[in-house]
């Protein structure tokens, strides 16, 4: 193609996305249609891709295609194996995807589409991408050095063991947080719970297949096991009508989160042969595959949205979540739009791959516009709900009421129409009991998701099992990051215990691994525990201290760039890490701020804590409820020391990079850069 | 009929592509890749000593979920 007409089409990309953005921002008289939607991100993420990644390659980064590779230079067959681009972002997406981009805008659709749709995707191109592709690079020059390395050796000896607990923390926190969601949407539910608990023996199943029958051969396993899962979710149907069967799949909430804490420790604890992996492989072909299915659905109904562009709620009295857009849109939305935990993931296994720097583009900013797009489909799958249904199946049983009269009363006073008969009519064509209460973003979504579905195929008949299969979809990859995530902290919980007791720090010991896991799963079912508890739903204080923690990650990964990027010399280039972190230390400062001190008692721990207290000072709580009432008095304040600690953290390490930051620009300070001396490759560009 | 021939060779063609691209994603291929990587380092003055498959297969795990690789 010429330049005129590559020029041409790509300014017709550019007006194609920009009216469609402004489409999102601006039109308040008609529904919009989804399409709006998919045209704007994909022609920002197609621009963006082009000048913005382009430009950070070649001048920020200085990617060197004449540069060796660690998976050059150290190739082992294992570890550090030169993989194609293509393999290689299929790998890295797969490790980025979770619950997050799903959950997170699911939530935030509370505020109306627009505050998230639009951060979702100019968060992601300015912002997440930035992280990703910034991370990715930094760690490939320095051999796959994780984070925590980085952090230790480019800014300083606090800032490593800052890291290090900083992710110990987060990770338990977001296991609790994502836990919270399978317990919500899992309560008194037959179906749901019988599909979840057989994915356990088809994973064992499949252990066994791949272990000891045909090792590796994981394409034949995962087939075997994603055609018992859809027998699964089919059959939970009889399950579901059978009165014997239903009862002893109907848990409630307490016991569900009991069940799934020992679930935890056992996945920890046992071989990952027999259930991490098996339940991993399995998790990662039926999450491309939904994700696939969404988009192509999406695509073929082009649903209408009927949420708002702006709700009441920007006022921060959302019944899901309390806070006002700034900073709580940002914090709730966190996956889609920048993920601090993706900086792990880009310093991990990914930079050990990688054949040629230049893949680093594709692979780091690419793989996180699919991310980012997953998050505006969840967003559009929310959406297409009516409003009232929405708030309906997400707004706590202890704000609109336990039952579809009061809950369609509160939600009718707030503007929006709902029928209570409607929502039972829903519950009851989903195979659901009730839809009611189930704060957590993940039913709504699968109503959503089932909706596009079934306006695919087969219609309001197979309803209930695609909602079905759109729950037992969220679910399986939330267990498959609890399994990974809890076996992984216990490593960490190991790596800090070994340095006080050194027996604790060897793998294998066994004395070590129950006690390991043990205190893991404790301290993320502890906070699970008061989700489940909670009054208003839990998800209300769980979710934002994800979400902080989330971001607060991002902000460490975006100072230990920005460090890097000053010592290179590169001054001048230094606002495209040193914005979107100065962005991100914003909102979770203000967030963390606003989490523990502000004076509505729905967002401020200490406040709340303080209205506990005053109504058992009162006597306004019968005697029975006292001591309910005062661990949550206790929970309170524990999440206002856990935000505050995880804050002050982030601030030291932020004060120790801008020591370093000013002795490099005013005292004209020599440092050293930590990474690997050059070596010329030997294969040939473009392989 | 040639053309319909040379029609379905391009769509052969396109699925062992995907069939090949598909493997090397989810790891099926690992172990192949692996057996080629030790040929190759036969004749290098320190030649790895080669797993088996249940072994590659064992190890591989352990070193797979021993860090963070999966996110939220």
């Amino acid at each position: 193609m010429n330049k005129i007409a590559k020029a041409i089409l790509w300014i017709a990309i550019s007006l194609a996305g920009a009216t469609a953005l402004s489409v999102i921002a601006f039109e308040r008289k008609e529904p919009l249609n989804a399409v709006w939607f998919i045209v704007a991100a994909v022609a920002t993420y197609m621009v963006a891709y082009r000048f913005y990644s382009k430009f950070i390659a070649a001048k920020v980064l200085g990617l060197d295609e004449s540069r060796a590779t660690p998976a050059e230079r150290l190739e082992d067959g294992k570890d550090f194996v030169p993989t194609n681009k293509w393999v290689l972002i299929g790998h890295h997406f797969a490790a980025i995807a979770g619950p997050g981009p799903l959950v997170g805008p699911t939530l935030a659709a509370q505020f109306g589409y627009m505050p998230g749709t639009l951060w979702l995707i100019l968060g992601a191109v300015l912002g997440g991408c930035v992280q990703d592709f910034t991370t990715l690079f930094f760690s490939m020059r320095r051999d796959g050095k994780s984070l925590g390395q980085m952090a230790r050796e480019e800014v300083g000896k606090r800032g490593g063991m800052l890291a290090l607990l900083a992710v110990l923390a987060i990770m338990v926190i977001l296991l609790a947080a994502i836990a919270l969601i399978v317990v919500k949407a899992l309560k008194d539910s037959p179906w749901g719970t019988f599909t979840l608990a057989m994915t356990i023996p088809i994973a064992i199943l499949m252990g066994i297949y791949l272990r000891f029958l045909r090792p590796g051969r994981v394409l034949e396993a995962s087939i075997i096991g994603v055609a018992l899962i859809m027998f699964a979710v089919v059959s939970g149907q009889w399950v579901n009508v059978s009165p014997t069967w239903s009862r002893a799949f109907t848990f409630s909430g307490p016991a569900l989160a009991i069940a799934i804490i020992i679930y935890g420790f056992a996945a920890s604890a046992l071989p990952v042969w027999l259930l991490l992996a098996p339940r991993d492989y399995l998790s990662a072909f039926i999450k491309v595959g939904a994700i696939v299915a969404l988009a192509g659905g999406i695509l073929f109904v082009r649903p209408t949205l009927q949420m708002p562009a702006l709700t009441r709620f920007i006022d921060g009295s959302g019944p899901v979540f309390a806070g006002k857009i700034f900073p709580f849109c940002f914090i709730t939305i966190a996956c889609g739009a920048v993920s601090g935990f993706h900086a792990l993931i880009a310093s991990g296994t990914t930079p050990k791959m990688i054949m040629h720097e230049s893949h680093a583009r594709m692979v780091g900013y690419g793989a996180m516009l699919m991310e980012s797009f997953v998050g505006v489909m969840a967003m559009i799958a929310a959406c297409v709900l009516s409003p009232g249904v929405y708030f309906a199946i997400n707004a706590p049983a202890g704000i609109v009421g336990k039952t579809p009269e009061a809950a369609a009363a509160t939600i009718r006073s707030w503007g929006f129409p709902l029928d209570p008969h409607a929502i039972v009519t829903l519950a009851q064509r989903v195979g659901e009991r009730t839809l009611l209460d189930r704060t957590g973003g993940a039913p709504s979504l699968a109503v959503g998701m089932a909706q596009i579905f079934s306006g695919t195929i087969g219609g309001d008949r197979l309803l209930s099992i695609w909602y079905h299969f759109a729950i037992m979809f969220e679910a399986l990859f939330i267990l498959t990051v609890l399994d990974a995530g809890t076996r992984v902290g216990r490593f960490m919980v190991q790596e800090l215990g070994g340095r006080v007791w050194k027996p604790l720090g060897q793998r294998g010991w066994i004395p070590g691994i129950l006690i390991s896991s043990g205190l893991i799963c404790g301290a993320w079912g502890y906070f699970l525990w008061q989700g489940v508890q909670d009054p208003l739903g839990g998800i209300n204080s769980v979710w934002p201290l994800f979400g902080i923690a989330n971001q607060l990650l991002a902000a460490v990964a975006l100072v230990v760039g920005t460090t890097i990027l000053l010592k290179m010399g590169k001054l001048k280039w230094i606002w495209v890490t040193l914005a979107p972190m100065a962005m991100l230390v914003a909102v979770t400062m203000t967030a963390s701020y606003q989490k523990i001190f502000d004076a509505n008692p729905r967002i401020g721990f200490l406040s709340q804590a303080r209205v506990i207290a005053a109504q058992i000072a009162s006597g306004a709580i019968p005697p029975d409820r006292v001591a309910a009432a005062q661990h949550l008095i206790f929970n309170n304040r524990l999440d206002a020391a856990v935000t505050g600690v995880l804050a002050a953290m982030v601030f030291a390490l932020l004060v120790e990079a801008l020591t370093v930051w000013s002795g490099i620009l005013f005292q004209g300070k020599q440092t050293t850069l930590h990474e690997t001396p050059y070596v010329a490759t030997r294969w040939a560009a473009g392989d | 009929m040639q053309k319909l021939t040379k029609r379905m060779a391009q769509l052969n063609r396109a699925l062992q592509k995907a069939w090949r691209y598909l493997r090397q994603a989810t790891g099926d291929a690992a172990y192949e890749n692996y057996v080629k990587y030790c040929a190759e380092k036969k004749s290098s003055s320190n030649p790895p000593k080669r797993m088996t498959r249940s072994e590659f297969y064992s190890d591989a795990l352990k070193r797979k979920y021993s860090t963070i690789n999966r996110c939220c």
